[in-house]
């Protein structure tokens, strides 16, 4: 998914053209540019987030112009893989949002008759595709390239020789804003409501010339089309967010399918490919910072559980500056954007300490990606709510899937023990659902909590990690002073903290550590301290010893922690909101840490 | 023009299909019954949509968001408690003005009926259908091109004609469902026949296509009508001997393995793996993650999303909902069968069984054609199912 908007008009395109191009952000941004027509054609591309293209960019004077936003899904997010795309005489800009599918037939043709490719992209192919078709008439030249290409397309061009820009889609979208004395394009209404609330919505196979004060749009034979503006009265806000009142919660429900989407293709039963070939490695190291470590952390018990293989898990910014040991690990390292900066500092030392190194990042291409030896993407799409949630269950995903790999290839997992693994995986966006589906249980105990100063969070085992990271989630937008602790630790100190006032999360499922919950919630609730437990459906003992109790459906212990945490993100939103919290912006924290 | 669809409610006779999701967004042709409404909307122009959304909204909302992945515009009003269409109109009175559609969410409709209805400019007016069975709909009279008069379900035979649910209807409405709300009366074919004192409603004759689903094995023939116009689009991966014939449409990332036949209209999800040596019959759906082992043929049925079924099975005129699990030699054919919902009994001339989503079965398990077995149930080897069972129920 990429993001596309264009301009021409009567002011100044450059600043417009920013602006609206932040409001498609969320279709992705990991490289973007921007083409103005002025005196000739300027063109800036920047890798990053669009803040970085605002940095980087000169003032460009011209009132025409396109600009891009990318969500990489084949090529890395380079700036020489940002569009726009010029052709060989750099007369001629193209933005792109989609596939095209016959390019490398359409290259190998361009390329014979003389021209000169500087990226590996489908986009810049169409870029010389009309230059070659170009006879005067920009529109013309769009229309008889757009009769070679094959695959799905949203459009924009401008040329150096014209204030005009011409735009066609086909499958990907595109919608034009009418205002006074100017014109828009954007992939999204919500891109442009700040400027025009009149839009015209393309349809598949149409073209059309947007110039300060006319819009033409041409269909498929080339009939003009004539199409009445239409009034869009919605909410800038509430367009993106989909009808949720946050990106978080959207974001929470969305999980069913971010974890299909990223065990597809990988849970084939009977003749598994692996990653990558391991080779000889004695024991495994995870690497990540904030709610990444806590993935690393569920990790271990994983991969130890699953590969037999000693796992340890360190915070990257320690283990940058720890001393070599004699092991040879396999590093892991996550990170969901894979630009921060201690982990990719990190990745660079584990190298230099001769280690294989493995990624678990989320964005396709990022920084991390070119430091390491293999990548396993999570897929789990943009995340905008600061609070990571679906890219924090992809990245236990992932964890499944290497723990599987590892255990395979060393020959501890057979054949038939992957089957049975593979189907409980399949199962887990089921259970997923069944937490979604009795959000308003949770949503009524978190009101009846939203109170309180402090919260303890207790969990053993696999769910040790998953209490870490309901404290982080708490604390971090609800901002009630929130602790994560290994239930037995408990009686080593923290549990002087407890008071009537401070409630407990205890985690309690049925695994082998559920009598020692028991004990443990029983230690809480003896000093008057409200338990809230989470444990499985059907456990009619739990509710004998904790004041509440949240149930998820019964998986093998080892795959608890998913629906377990899908609980706890709940239960921290849900808390946040009642207490009036920016919940997709909390205070003093950003989305992706690029700064040591 | 604004399109309001009403959207709110459980379907309760879909039971236990039912369990965690609306109607609405029970998969047709592997798309929910909305998306298909949606869909024929666009299709129309008609962009700028109002869904009354109440039970599971979120399952909803999270699919279709802000409408912009369907060519869309969607806002949402939630109906808190469902106590009828007609009331769920009035939840989108502010959003509203002037004329609008009115549509039912849970009818297949096609691009053909929308357009009717839209083209022939009358308003208000009323889309409707010949019926073979009027009894269970709202059946309209007419005389002289308006309606006259609407009876709900009628005991005597009033007129073959009946109202599909879908109306061109102007802000007058609201009056009428305020007066019917007051009398206690909730559906919107009342506020229609009190309108009619006001002001006269056209009845619209369509040749397109309208089908309901009320009862669950009407679910099989909107399978098999959606999947009439699907587009066939093939991905994943098709090993050698595998034999497709007709319009057969394969997600990414899934695996056909040898010596599967399949005869379209199927289509099949993304990320299965089937076969080897399966067979798949016409008009069948299979959801997303859906695993199918040898030997096993699957006949004019709906397969939801991560539902696996075992070797050496046989599942013919079957919905089974989504995560429902089978071990080997599943029997679960297809005959005539009487068919209980609720306390009626309904002969059905050809249906297999109706399974609840997430049930478990064991090895060799039986289930008798007709029976409807609930959701999250778990039915031991060998056991034999011949009656309804509900939800969470242990066969041993």
């Amino acid at each position: 998914m990429c993001g596309i908007v264009g301009y021409a008009g009567g002011r100044d395109a450059q600043p417009i053209l920013i602006d609206c191009l932040r409001r498609l952000e969320y279709r992705g941004y990991d490289s973007s540019g921007i083409a103005v027509v002025g005196d000739g054609l300027h063109v800036h591309k920047s890798k990053g987030e669009i803040s970085a293209l605002e940095e980087t960019m000169p003032t460009m004077h011209g009132h025409v112009g396109i600009a891009h936003t990318r969500w990489a899904t084949q090529g890395k997010p380079t700036t020489e893989n940002a569009h726009p795309f010029a052709d060989c005489s750099s007369k001629l800009a193209v933005v792109h949002n989609g596939i095209i599918s016959n390019f490398m037939d359409l290259k190998d043709a361009l390329v014979a008759e003389g021209h000169v490719f500087s990226s590996e992209t489908d986009t810049e192919v169409f870029a010389h595709l009309v230059e070659s078709e170009l006879k005067g008439d920009l529109m013309e030249a769009v229309r008889a390239a757009l009769k070679r290409i094959e695959g799905t397309y949203a459009f924009a061009v401008v040329s150096a020789d014209g204030a005009e820009v011409v735009a066609a889609r086909d499958e990907s979208p595109l919608v034009i804003g009418i205002g006074d004395g100017e014109n828009f394009l954007a992939s999204d209404v919500t891109a442009l409501l700040k400027y025009t609330d009149r839009m015209v919505y393309m349809m598949d196979g149409e073209v059309v010339r947007l110039t300060k004060d006319s819009v033409t749009i041409l269909d498929r034979e080339g009939k003009k089309v004539e199409r009445q503006p239409q009034k869009i009265s919605w909410n800038l806000e509430d367009a993106e967010k989909g009808g949720y009142p946050h990106f978080m919660l959207k974001e929470i429900f969305e999980q069913p399918n971010a974890i299909h989407e990223s065990l597809l293709g990988r849970v084939e039963t009977l003749d598994p490919e692996p990653f990558f070939q391991t080779g000889a490695f004695t024991s495994v190291k995870i690497v990540a910072c904030g709610t990444s470590y806590h993935a690393g952390l569920a990790g271990k018990y994983i991969i130890e559980e699953l590969a037999k293989v000693p796992t340890t898990v360190q915070i990257s910014s320690e283990y940058r500056y720890s001393s070599v040991s004699r092991e040879n690990p396999l590093i892991v390292l996550v990170t969901q954007s894979g630009e921060t900066l201690d982990t990719i500092a990190a990745a660079r030392e584990a190298r230099k300490r001769g280690h294989k190194t493995v990624a678990i990042a989320n964005v396709m291409g990022s920084a991390i990606t070119r430091e390491v030896d293999h990548v396993i993407y999570t897929r789990a799409g943009p995340e905008i709510g600061v609070a990571a949630t679906k890219t924090f269950t992809t990245q236990i995903v992932a964890m499944y899937l290497l723990a599987m790999d590892l255990a395979t290839q060393s020959r501890v997992m057979g054949a038939q023990a992957r089957r049975s693994m593979v189907g409980q995986l399949r199962n887990l966006p089921r259970a997923v659902q069944d937490v979604l589906n009795k959000a308003d249980v949770v949503e009524a105990l978190a009101k009846k909590y939203s109170g309180v100063k402090d919260m303890y969070f207790i969990g053993r085992n696999i769910n040790y990690p998953m209490a870490l990271e309901g404290a982080l989630k708490t604390k971090e937008i609800s901002y009630i002073h929130g602790e994560g602790f290994p239930a037995g630790e408990l009686k080593h100190g923290p549990l002087a903290l407890i008071s009537k006032e401070s409630p407990v999360v205890a985690i309690a499922i049925k695994d082998h550590t559920y009598e020692k919950m028991l004990g443990n919630i029983s230690e809480v609730t003896a000093r008057g301290s409200p338990v809230i437990a989470i444990g499985y459906e059907g456990d009619t003992e739990l509710g004998k010893y904790a004041d509440e109790v949240l149930t998820v459906r019964e998986v093998p212990p080892i795959f608890s922690p998913v629906p377990v945490i899908v609980t706890l993100q709940l239960w921290s939103y849900y808390l946040a909101r009642e207490r009036g919290c920016p919940v997709d912006k909390p205070r003093n924290i950003a989305k992706t840490v690029t700064v040591e | 023009m604004k399109a309001v669809i009403l959207a709110a409610g459980e379907g309760m006779r879909l039971r236990p299909l039912t369990a965690s999701e609306p109607k609405v967004m029970i998969p047709v042709a592997n798309r929910p019954i909305l998306e298909h409404v949606v869909d024929a909307l666009v299709k129309n122009d008609v962009r700028d949509i109002v869904m009354v959304v109440g039970y599971h909204k979120e399952r909803i909302m999270s699919h279709f968001e802000d409408g912009r992945k369907f060519g869309a515009r969607i806002e949402y009003v939630v109906q808190e408690k469902q106590l009828g269409n007609a009331h769920a109109l009035a939840t989108a009175k502010e959003r509203v003005s002037g004329e609008f559609l009115v549509l039912p969410g849970d009818n297949i409709v096609d691009r053909r009926a929308v357009s009717d209805l839209i083209q022939s400019g009358a308003c208000p007016g009323a889309l409707v259908v010949e019926s073979e069975n009027p009894s269970k709909y709202g059946v309209v009279t007419i005389e002289q091109g308006t309606i006259r008069n609407v009876v709900e379900k009628p005991v005597d035979m009033v007129s073959n004609i009946i109202l599909t649910g879908l109306y061109c209807l102007n802000e007058g409405i609201f009056k009428s469902i305020d007066k019917c709300v007051a009398l206690g009366e909730y559906g919107l074919s009342n506020a229609v026949q009190t309108s009619l004192e006001q002001e006269p409603v056209k009845p619209i004759f369509s040749d397109g296509l309208w089908i309901d689903a009320v009862y669950p094995w009407d679910l099989l023939e909107l399978n098999a009508a959606a999947m009439e116009s699907m587009p066939v689009r093939t991905g994943g991966k098709v090993e050698q001997q595998v034999v497709l014939s007709g319009p057969v449409s394969i997600g990414e990332e899934t695996v056909l393995r040898a010596g599967t036949t399949i005869y379209g209209p199927v289509v099949i999800g993304a990320g299965c793996e089937i076969g080897p040596n399966v067979t798949i019959l016409p008009s069948t759906s299979i959801g997303n993650s859906v695993t199918i082992e040898p030997y096993t043929t699957v006949k004019n049925s709906m397969l939801m999303s991560n539902c696996s079924i075992g070797a050496h099975s046989y599942v013919s005129h079957c919905v089974f909902g989504y995560g429902v699990k089978s071990q080997s030699h599943l029997m679960a054919g297809g005959a005539e069968a009487y068919v209980n919902i609720g306390d009626e009994f309904f002969k059905v001339p050809h249906i297999g069984s109706i399974v609840g989503e997430d049930t478990n079965f064991g090895t060799g398990v039986v289930v008798e054609p007709g029976t409807v077995v609930g959701a999250g149930c778990k039915v031991s080897s060998g056991a034999k199912v011949t009656r309804n069972l509900p939800n969470k129920t242990l066969v041993t």
